[in-house]
Formats: C-alpha cells, structure tokens, sequence
C-alpha cells in the first residue's frame, strides 16, 4: 500500500530517491525469491560443473581407477596440442559453424522478406510448413538425407543425375550439412518475422514519398530496424551449430553430434572414460566457443540497433 | 482535347499499374509455394520408403515408387515375372527354372503353351512391378516396439518438466521483470551467458554426477523411474532462454494494472496468476510448445541414462532400432511414427506459436 503510493509519486518525478528505497527494500527480498529456482540450478548446474570440469582437467581421472587419481599439471593440455583427432575434430566444428550459420541467417533473412510481402496468400499455413522441419527430430533427418545423397541408390541420384547420365559425384555427402542447416532455419525465420511485422508502416510511406525503392528500402530500413531481431537469431544459431541447444532441441546425442569437437569429448568419456581429457578437450571448446560469443557480443555495437530503453521499466 | 488525352493516359497507366501487380503477386506466390514444395520435398523420401516392402527395397532395379513384384502360380509355386526381351518385343513372363545358358518361362495369358526356353542371363532381367502400398509396415512395427508404452513414457516425460520448466521460468522472469533485485543487472547478464555455454563442458561433471546419484538410489529401489531423474531435474530450475523470452514479454506489458491490484491490496504471486499471466498467454504457450518439441526430441540425457532402463521415451527406441538392425522401410516408418505427434501438435497450436513474437535485445 504504501509503496504503491510512492511509486505513483515516482512515476510523476518527484520523491524519487527516498521513495525507491523503501520499495526496493520489501520488493528485492521478494524479487530474489522468485528468482532462486534459477539461482539454485545456476549453482549445481552450470558453475560447479564448470569449475569441476576445470578441476578433472588438470588431473588424471579416469572412471575406472578412480582411485588412482592424481594433479597432472598441464598435461592433459599439452596432449591436445599432439593430438591430431582433438585438432581436426575442432576444425570440424568451427567449419560447420562457417558452413550453417551463414545458410540459415541468409535463407530465414530471405524468407521473411517474402513473407512481409501484402501479396502473398495462405501465410499461416505457409510459415508453419517453412518451420516444420525444424522440429524434426535429428535421427528422422539423418534416415531421410541419407536416402537422399547416397552415392548409387539415393534419390538424388537416381532421380536427377541418372537420366541425365551423369555419374554419381563423390562430394554428394556435402549435401548432408547444407539440407541440415537449410532444415534448421525454422526459428531465426520467426523470430525476424516477427520483428519485420513489428516495423511502423508510416516509416515505409514516407521512404517511398522520399523516392526509395524497394532494395533501399529493405537495406536502410528493414534491416536496421530488425537488427536485434537478427543478432538474436544469430545467437541462437551460433549456440545450435556449437551442438548446444537453444530455443529447439534436435535430439542429437553426444556421439552424433553436428559438432564434432563434441562428439570426440563423449568419444573420449565413454570409450575410455578419461574424464580428466575430455575435461581439458571440453575446456578448450568451453574458451573457443566463448571467444566467438564475445567477438559476436562486441560486434553488435556497430551494426545492431537496439531500441530506446522505456523509461518505466527496468529491472 | 489537351485535357481528355491526359485523362486517358492516366487510365492507361492505372491499368498497367494493375497488370503489373496481379503479376507479380501471381509470380511471388507461385515462386514462394514452389519452394514451400521443394523445401518440403525430402519428406516424401521417407513417407514413401516406409510404405515400400522389404522384398522392393533389396532390388536395385524395382521402382522407385512403393510397389511389389508381380507373381504367378504355375504348378504349385509362386514365381517372380519378368521383362523378358523377345522377338516379338519385351513380354512379360513368369520365371521357373534356369540351367547354364538360360532360363524356362512361363506365359501367364498363356500356361497352356507351356514352357518358353530363353537364352541369355537372367538375372540382368528386370523384375515386372505393380503398386503397392504397404501400410502393413506400420502395424508391425506397432505391434513389435510396444507404441503405446513408449508414447506412455514420452508423454508423462514431457508432462512433468512442462509443469516443471513453465512454473520456474515464469517466476524467474517475473522476478527478473518486476522487481529491483540488488545485482538484479548482472545477475540477468549472467543467465543470458549461461545460453552460451556449450553443453560438453558441464557434461563430464553432470554425468558423474548423475552417475553417482543413480547408483545409490538403486540401493534403495529397483524401479525404472529413477533413470527419468537426469532428463526432469533440471527443468525444475528453469530454462535461462525461456526465462529471457518470458521476461521480455513482462516487460511488455504496462505496469498500470499491477499497482492497481497492488493498492488493493494483491500479493505480488496473485498479481502475477490474476494480471501478467492473462495478458502473456501467446508467450507462454510459445514457450511451452518449445519445451514440448524439445522434451519430445531430447535424447542427450536419454542416451545417456536410458539404456538400462525398461522404460524408454520413444526418441530413444528409434535412435536404438538402427543398432538392431532394422531394415530401411521400418526405418523410415519409426521415425515417422516418432515425428507425426510433434508435427501434428505444430499444426495445431500454429495460431499460437511464435506468433509476432518481437525479440527487441539480448542484454538489455
């Protein structure tokens, strides 16, 4: 009761100072408890595995002795650096991430410029089939391109390069990545969807009084008006080319992981149990994946244009 | 005269002005439900394959559409036809025996004519088809996997950490979005990090962990339950990217009615059930339909803890059948058996999902 009050003098500016405090004081207890289910699995989840695995991986722990555990130093680093598959494995997973993330940035970006268009009919139906695949489960996907881009009794070849006579090409299997990343779009396409539809049409009408066409109107206004849109989306599809999960879950189990960094730390848990390595390959990951993600952060100031924060609300 | 010919002209060009729109809407749609097509395509690969008999897909050369190889009885036995190459064209005729340099057939218009000698190889013969779907596939998977059970499991899986990740990241994001929590700021930047972190480096600890939990909870009890623990858990804690969806949208939504309620007197919970909640419905419901998807498709913690278990999710079993060696129609019939519940689910709830969801910023 009394708070409310006071916020109300707030809201007018005045009492400002002495007003924030009372209610900060009642409101932060009870903010904080709303917020400790997160809190407690922030802690037992994600900070003490983090630091955990930070521990392992300057030891040689290895679930079947673990017993015979004992502090290694650097060593399990150094191993990395002459282990040829840990080199490659990593390489492969910065590559996918090269290859996907582009693909599903341009193609969702693509489709919902489409989409804002007034001309086109059926649009609910259409962006749920456009998002359909991206709630396929992962081993579905795999059946299908497989039956897609085998060499000698795939449909791509037995549909299209056989009666062209054309002899089945070798880099077929590249496909596989490609038809996974343009399946994977589903969420970004959305999300940047939504932003467009969220733009003013006033701003539109009076670009065209001003004489721009549709190109320039798309890049100097639909772009940096949906710019969080697509910093957002390519966060998300950072994270999912990473092996990680963000907003959907492919269902991917370690072992068959698009990243194959990820798939060489299971392999290095479960087929020999060498915790403290896969601790120290999984580190070296954790440091690569967070030096993008600070390097995508860090980039937003220049081309992400982030709407005035409302004056009334905060956290 | 200098008038009317300017009037003309400006209905000429409203005319065109239509021609042209009509065009390019009839081109925009016709290119954009082109591609909804092809993008969609592969899918048929799959419909298709599990309709087909096994006896089709061992034959390189059988059609590439379901179908099943025609046969004749002659004298008690069933026998394949083939496109035989003759004098008189290519016929049709029923395989009985081979011998070194050829093979006997028989005419099915015509057994009375007995057996034709043909000389050649037969087995570069091709097989005569006819269509045929076999939908029989699928019941004998049903039959075979225990469908119901696995979707039993499935469901009460995804039903319990809905109820879970729902009820924790709405009251994350609700004390995120209304409340000044001391550190408020940072601890929200810290939970948008945590989406960032990849999954590998918390999963040797986690699985330890989970490892150590599940062994001694087996000295108590020998219920399958207990494997579900690793794949519920954590959505009790909430999820930090729904909780960032469901903040941004609080926020959204104007304060005006919250202090109303809070003058008369509401608990800041009843505030959050009788006021934010109704006016949140498109985002909840987003939010869960996204957690339905992922419970649906989770399979790292279920590879992981379900192996010895009785009781598998049915994401499970299909990763499994590959190993048992299914052949490539049930393949296909058991991943479309496991994608048509979440598919459907899609379609009917596309009213609601991500519906002019507007994500404004990530840090702020």
């Amino acid at each position: 009761m009394r708070f409310n009050v006071v916020r109300r003098a707030s809201a007018r500016g005045s009492g400002k100072q002495a007003g924030r405090l009372s209610l900060s004081r009642h409101s932060a207890r009870v903010g904080f408890l709303f917020i400790l289910p997160w809190l407690i699995g922030f802690v037992l989840l994600k900070a003490i595995p983090i630091l955990a695995a930070l521990v392992f991986s300057f030891t040689s722990f290895n679930m079947l002795h673990p017993e015979n555990i004992r502090f290694v130093g650097l060593q399990n680093y150094l191993a990395i650096l002459h282990d040829r598959d840990a080199g490659s494995s990593l390489f492969g997973s910065i590559g996918y991430f090269v290859l996907a993330v582009p693909i599903e940035m341009v193609a969702a970006l693509g489709l919902a410029a489409l989409f804002s268009s007034d001309w086109l009919r059926g649009k609910r139906l259409l962006r749920t089939l456009f998002f359909m695949p991206s709630i396929i489960p992962a081993i579905a996907i795999y059946f299908i391109i497989s039956g897609l881009v085998s060499p000698g009794s795939g449909w791509i070849y037995r549909l299209i390069l056989e009666p062209l006579d054309l002899p089945p090409p070798a880099g077929l299997y590249m496909l596989f990545p490609v038809i996974f990343a343009l399946w994977t779009i589903g969420p970004g396409f959305l999300i940047m969807l939504g932003a467009m539809q969220a733009i003013p049409r006033e701003i539109y009408e009076a670009a065209r009084v001003d004489g721009a066409g549709p190109l320039m109107r798309f890049f100097s206004i639909t772009i940096p008006m949906i710019s969080p849109a697509i910093f957002f989306s390519l966060v998300i599809n950072m994270i999912s080319a990473f092996g990680g999960v963000a907003l959907l879950d492919r269902g991917l189990p370690y072992s068959q992981s698009l990243s194959p960094m990820e798939s060489y730390i299971a392999y290095q848990m479960f087929s020999f149990l060498n915790l403290g390595y896969a601790s120290a390959l999984a580190w070296v990951m954790f440091l690569v994946v967070m030096g993008i993600t600070v390097a995508i952060f860090r980039s937003a100031r220049y081309w992400v244009h982030f709407p005035e924060e409302d004056e009334n609300v905060e956290i | 005269m200098w008038k009317s010919k300017r009037a003309r002209r400006r209905e000429v060009s409203t005319l065109t002005v239509r021609l042209w729109d009509f065009t390019g809407m009839a081109l925009l749609n016709l290119f954009v439900w082109l591609a909804a097509l092809i993008y969609l395509s592969p899918l048929t690969y799959m419909f298709i394959t599990s309709v087909k008999s096994g006896e089709q897909l061992s034959d390189p050369s059988a059609p590439i559409l379901p179908a099943r190889p025609v046969r004749y009885e002659y004298e008690g036995r069933l026998r394949y036809v083939y496109a035989v190459p003759t004098e008189e064209g290519t016929r049709e005729l029923a395989l009985v025996d081979t011998d070194r340099g050829g093979a006997f057939f028989v005419d099915p218009q015509n057994p009375e004519a007995g057996l034709i000698r043909w000389e050649g190889s037969w087995r570069t013969l091709r097989r005569v088809y006819t269509p045929h779907w076999e939908f029989g596939n699928f019941v004998t998977l049903w039959q075979q996997i225990e469908y119901p059970r696995l979707l039993r499991n499935t469901l009460l899986l995804v039903f319990l950490g809905e109820i879970g990740v729902l009820a924790s990241s709405i009251a994350v994001a609700y004390g995120f979005s209304r409340f000044r929590i001391p550190g408020g700021k940072s601890l929200f930047l810290l939970l948008i990090a945590t989406i960032m972190i990849p999954d590998s480096i918390t999963l040797v600890p986690t699985f330890f962990l989970y490892a150590n939990l599940l062994d001694w909870l087996r000295s108590f009890t020998s219920t399958s339950a207990i494997y579900y623990i690793p794949l519920l858990l954590p959505h009790f804690f909430g999820s930090a990217i729904y909780i960032f969806l469901l903040r941004q949208n609080f926020k959204a939504i104007p304060r005006d009615l919250d202090e109303a309620a809070m003058i008369d007197g509401a608990s800041p919970l009843r505030i959050l059930i009788s006021i934010i909640l109704p006016q949140a419905v498109p985002t909840v419901v987003t939010v869960g339909l996204l957690h339905f998807f992922n419970a649906w498709n989770e399979m790292r913690m279920a590879s992981l803890f379900l192996g010895v278990s009785q009781e598998r999710t049915i994401g499970f079993s299909a990763q499994a059948f590959q190993s048992y060696g299914f052949t490539p129609e049930f393949l296909q019939a058991s991943a479309l058996m496991l994608m048509v519940i979440p598919v459907i689910v899609l379609f009917l709830a596309q009213r609601f999902f991500m519906q002019d969801m507007v994500v404004t910023g990530m840090e702020k």
